[in-house]
């Protein structure tokens, strides 16, 4: 018997041991086995708007209800029938985000523009600039201003490996996230706020902290960390979207 | 425009359509010349409070929503019209905080008809606290 058909036994006879057994040991070991399938099919919906983190998770409840449902006495292999599995938990996941319905991509392309309408005006005028002002520098009618605002909205939840859409190319989310902070950076005055807000990435709570404490404007928040407004109306959002979440299951 | 506009929505109670709440609050704003900051002030009330009064998931029933419109400010009411009996709409300490930087008045509350209903008020930058 080869190497692999000698491991492909192995795992047949855990799957068997595990459907008699049900021991949490083994439960997990098999979980771990075929964590990289749940990744793999994971990647495959990250093009939707949702950080893969996320993703990555919902797929491994997929594979945990796969491994618990599992008939090995069935002439199906176990990978075969997680996928179905699992591709069916991630489907329903974005049905019941309600994602189905996207932003038209015009208007993601002028978001993306607007990032940077928004910094050259905002530098000109010294202020934030009116949504007229901005259509008219952007050549589009102020509905359409709006729109792309809203189609922004999708961007919120991009994965922490994207870019943000007017910040330097190569430069991640997750580079800006994970840089030391030095206005919150002792974890005393973070749970002080809230103990919810000590569960965001620091960049997320300092930005939370000098909009909703401090009073500073979304601009002005940019300004001072150097990122665009539209980077921190992005993390903002997704922040409260977060703590809405968080308050909820507590 | 005349000295108090106003707009009536009625959406379903539920996340995905709050985007029209949203457009509804913000093509008002435009119309008043707010900022893109205040704008974005706007949107994140009328998600916090209607998520405020719905729940993240949502609920059964609808959100009646009335837009005033003055030359100063644009205000919102809100009123979860749900079937079945909620749980008595508050707001949490962080909620009201975070509310209070986005807009100048705002109010959640049981309304005389026994409704949860919410209210927010939000004046453009030259008649505003900024």
């Amino acid at each position: 018997m080869t190497s692999e058909a000698a491991q492909r036994e192995e795992l047949r006879q855990k799957f068997a041991d595990f459907a008699t057994s049900r021991d949490p040991a083994l439960r997990d070991e098999l979980v771990e086995r075929h964590l990289g399938l749940a990744e793999y099919l994971a990647r495959r919906f990250c093009n939707r708007g949702e950080p893969l983190d996320d993703l990555v998770q919902v797929a491994s409840v997929g594979l945990i209800k796969a491994l618990d449902r599992f008939d090995p006495g069935r002439e199906v292999e176990f990978s075969t029938y997680a996928t179905h599995t699992i591709v069916g938990e991630l489907k329903r996941h974005f049905r019941d985000k309600g994602w189905a319905v996207r932003a038209p991509r015009r208007m993601q392309e002028l978001y993306l523009r607007l990032g940077k309408v928004i910094g050259i005006l905002s530098q000109e005028l010294g202020r934030s600039p009116t949504i007229q002002e901005l259509a008219a520098e952007a050549e589009v009618s102020e509905e359409e201003v709006l729109e792309a605002m809203e189609a922004g909205q999708a961007y919120r939840f991009t994965s922490l490996d994207a870019g943000g859409p007017s910040d330097e190319p190569g430069e991640s989310l997750h580079t800006m996230l994970g840089e030391e902070d030095p206005g919150l950076t002792d974890a005393e005055s973070r749970a002080a706020l809230s103990p919810l807000i000590a569960g965001l990435q620091p960049r997320e709570q300092r930005i939370l902290h000098l909009r909703f404490f401090e009073g500073l404007t979304q601009s002005e928040i940019a300004a001072r960390l150097g990122i665009s407004q539209m980077h921190v109306s992005r993390l903002l959002a997704r922040s409260l979207e977060q703590l809405r979440s968080a308050s909820e299951e507590g | 425009m005349a000295e108090q506009d106003e707009v009536r929505l009625t959406v379903p109670a539920m996340p995905e359509f709050l985007r029209l709440a949203r457009v509804t609050a913000t093509g008002l704003a435009s119309r008043l010349g707010f900022t893109f900051d205040e704008v974005e002030d706007l949107r994140l009330a009328i998600d916090e409070l209607c998520f405020a009064l719905m729940g993240t998931r949502g609920r059964p029933g609808t959100i009646r929503l009335r837009y005033l419109v003055t030359e100063q400010a644009l205000e919102v009411e809100g009123v979860g019209d749900f079937r079945g009996e909620g749980p008595e709409p508050t707001l949490s300490d962080l909620s009201s905080q975070i509310l209070t930087a986005l807009v100048d008045e705002h109010d959640v509350r049981r309304g005389s008809d026994g409704l949860p209903c919410f209210r927010f008020r939000k004046a453009r930058m030259e008649y505003g606290r900024r």
